[in-house]
């Protein structure tokens, strides 16, 4: 759908149940999940407005994050000693007990590190859906983008309208 | 239930006074977002004279207070700051366990309240974790000063020197330097994930240079489903991870003192002591922040209300209380035990010369809360809560002053006590670092938002008034 044109619907902040009525009514009039994205100022749950699961790997790099901490902290611990080893306070070479400190630093640090880069990297990898942005989002609205095909334009702006939308001129929406 | 429950929406007035009484509460007074992004972008844009003359006034004293006074030192010695055998650890270890401790709350306040979904947290989360930051960049900074030879920290660093000799990762001052360095850097990734969504509000409503760093920090924020999940899924992670980082810093800080031989150290209940002792004094420092936060800024005291107070007050009556048990906890097993060393330690941290620093920690630690936070008046007066955590923070550095110097100074054997009299670079650093502290704090508040717009939103749009019976009685829906 190259040619088609991004909609952006608003609906005001205590208007959630409109929205998602409007979802639904954009379905019914034929446009995919994959040709409609949300936008607002405050997270609202997919099940709100009907819409399919979000993904995110977030959750696999941070546990990636962990075990990179993890490996790191056993190479402080275990290697470090190897290459120079010094008899510390009557303790054997590699104790336990002091590993398990610096393992637990390290894995965490590398849990966390790992959780923001991997959220970092996702906003900015390329997305899927229309794009658009306008500064009533932030100001609470409930931005619906769409696209269509161009003979359906007033179709969709009349069952937009009729739920008491307010459309958005391609021209105002912002790509940031 | 048999009785009928209908929801209404609060605007409607039927019962003015439950009406009235309900929006005391700031979930149930609920605004237009486009009304509390105009709130706390005003709050961010009000620069007084009044605030340029206090920025100053603590920019200055942190340059002069101390960067110079450490710079003297440097320049002419750890000598100058009164340090002697047998007390080489003093004022300076003495302030950097005062500010770790203060630094634990912030994010033990925002972590542990969002993971149990406590509503009364939202306004104040970002003023409590970006205390957290700031007071770990002033502790931070005390393991650099106690060094003497500052040019050498890197041999704390992981890093090997030109014979491949690593630093010892059995010594715990290492782990310290490993455990800060976790939490200072997770802490501050805390305070910014929830703060993006905020600062694309203040990128849409900023021009030039503001607009342009804005801009650059917000990452293109557009509220998408996908960012909001994400950034949900992360805040979680964070909120239930940085909590046992939070424990490891401060017992870690505990075992500073407790892995050593010396007198009145040694004990196993050093690590959750220290804990409780830290996040008392750190919930007594979010108080604080509040009261100035909601007197001196502007639009602040529709935000921050006497129910924060409430709440936090319980908070600090609580960890009071835990504290005190710890504390006897600790005191009657040496008192019982009945060794004559330890037993001479404490007659003379209760009786010798410096017994009022001992008595004024447990009335302020102890006394003061005890006899004052049971009343609800009193925890939802700001001022009085505000004097209330400024006496527990004094008795919380008094604690520590009673267990660093005053134990040193009286060991095992009587022809190695010594006494510790500090001298002017040891007061004018440490209170250097309370004016970075503040200059910090002061700078930042206009700066980022300090009030969570989208949370506080999120919880007002969550928050109904419900019929029950003859009653309206405020519910919570679970917008998750």
């Amino acid at each position: 759908m190259a040619d088609d044109t991004v909609h952006m619907a608003f609906f005001k902040e205590d208007q959630i149940d409109l929205a998602a009525e409007a979802i639904a009514t954009l379905h019914s009039l034929g446009i995919a999940d994959s040709e409609i994205s949300v936008i607002s100022g405050v997270p609202f749950s997919e099940k709100i407005l009907g819409r399919p699961m979000s993904w995110t790997r977030v959750g696999l790099i941070g546990l990636a994050g962990a075990v990179v901490g993890f490996l790191t902290a056993q190479l402080l611990n275990i290697g470090t000693v190897i290459q120079y080893p010094i008899r510390v306070g009557g303790m054997p070479y590699f104790p336990i007990p002091t590993a398990i400190v610096v393992t637990f630093a390290l894995t965490m640090l590398g849990l966390l590190i790992a959780t923001f880069i991997g959220v970092f990297i996702e906003t900015i990898s390329p997305s899927f859906g229309p794009k658009g942005y306008h500064p009533k989002v932030s100001d609470g609205h409930i931005g619906i983008l769409f696209t269509c095909p161009p003979w359906e334009d007033d179709q969709m702006h009349a069952a937009m309208k009729e739920l008491g939308a307010e459309l958005i001129h391609r021209s105002e929406v912002k790509d940031l | 239930m048999a009785a009928e429950i209908s929801e209404i929406p609060i605007l409607q007035t039927a019962e003015h006074s439950e009406e009235e009484e309900a929006q005391e509460h700031l979930m149930l007074d609920p605004r237009p977002r486009e009304e509390l992004n105009r709130m706390v972008m005003e709050s961010m844009n009000s620069y007084t004279k009044k605030y340029w003359f206090f920025l100053a006034v603590f920019g200055l004293g942190a340059a002069v207070l101390l960067f110079g006074a450490w710079g003297n030192m440097i320049a002419t010695g750890i000598g100058v700051s009164g340090k002697t055998r047998p007390i080489f650890w003093a004022t300076f270890i003495t302030t950097f366990v005062f500010w770790i401790g203060i630094s634990h709350a912030g994010t033990f306040v925002s972590a542990i309240l969002r993971v149990f979904k406590a509503e009364f947290r939202r306004p104040f989360t970002r003023a409590a974790e970006l205390m957290t930051t700031f007071g770990l960049a002033a502790g931070a900074l005390f393991p650099l000063i106690h060094l003497g030879r500052v040019w050498v920290f890197y041999w704390m660093v992981p890093y090997p020197n030109a014979r491949w000799l690593w630093p010892n990762f059995r010594s715990p001052i290492v782990w310290d330097f490993l455990a800060i360095t976790t939490y200072l850097l997770s802490s501050t990734i805390y305070l910014y994930m929830p703060l993006v969504p905020d600062l694309a509000m203040a990128r849409d409503r900023t021009k030039g240079l503001r607009h342009a760093i804005y801009k650059l920090l917000a990452l293109g924020w557009r509220g998408t489903e996908a960012e909001w999940f994400r950034l949900r899924k992360a805040i979680n992670i964070f909120a239930f991870a940085i909590i046992p980082v939070m424990f490891s810093v401060h017992t870690i800080v505990s075992w500073d003192f407790a892995v050593t031989q010396t007198l009145g150290w040694h004990s196993t209940i050093f690590g959750p002591y220290f804990i409780i002792g830290a996040i008392l004094s750190g919930v007594s420092a979010v108080v604080m922040i509040l009261f100035v936060l909601q007197s001196t800024m502007k639009n602040m005291a529709y935000f921050i209300r006497k129910e924060h107070f409430d709440g936090l007050g319980k908070l600090v009556l609580i960890f009071s209380m835990a504290w005190a048990y710890f504390f006897f906890n600790e005191y009657i097993l040496h008192w019982y035990g009945g060794e004559a060393d330890i037993r001479r330690l404490l007659t003379f941290h209760a009786e010798g010369p410096t017994a009022w620093v001992w008595y004024l920690m447990l009335i302020c630690n102890v006394g003061i809360p005890w006899l004052t936070l049971w009343n609800k008046k009193i925890r939802s007066t700001p001022w009085l809560m505000f004097a209330i955590t400024m006496l527990i923070n004094v008795g919380m550095y008094f604690e520590r002053l009673t267990i660093i110097p005053l134990t040193l100074g009286h060991q095992r054997s009587m022809f190695d006590w010594g006494e510790y009299i500090p001298t002017l670079t040891d007061i004018s650093i440490p209170v250097g670092t309370l004016c970075l502290f503040i200059f910090l704090y002061l700078a930042a508040s206009r700066l980022i938002p300090l009030i969570p717009v989208w949370e506080v939103q999120e919880g007002q749009m969550a928050h109904r008034l419900r019929k029950v019976g003859k009653a309206k009685v405020p519910s919570v829906t679970e917008l998750e």
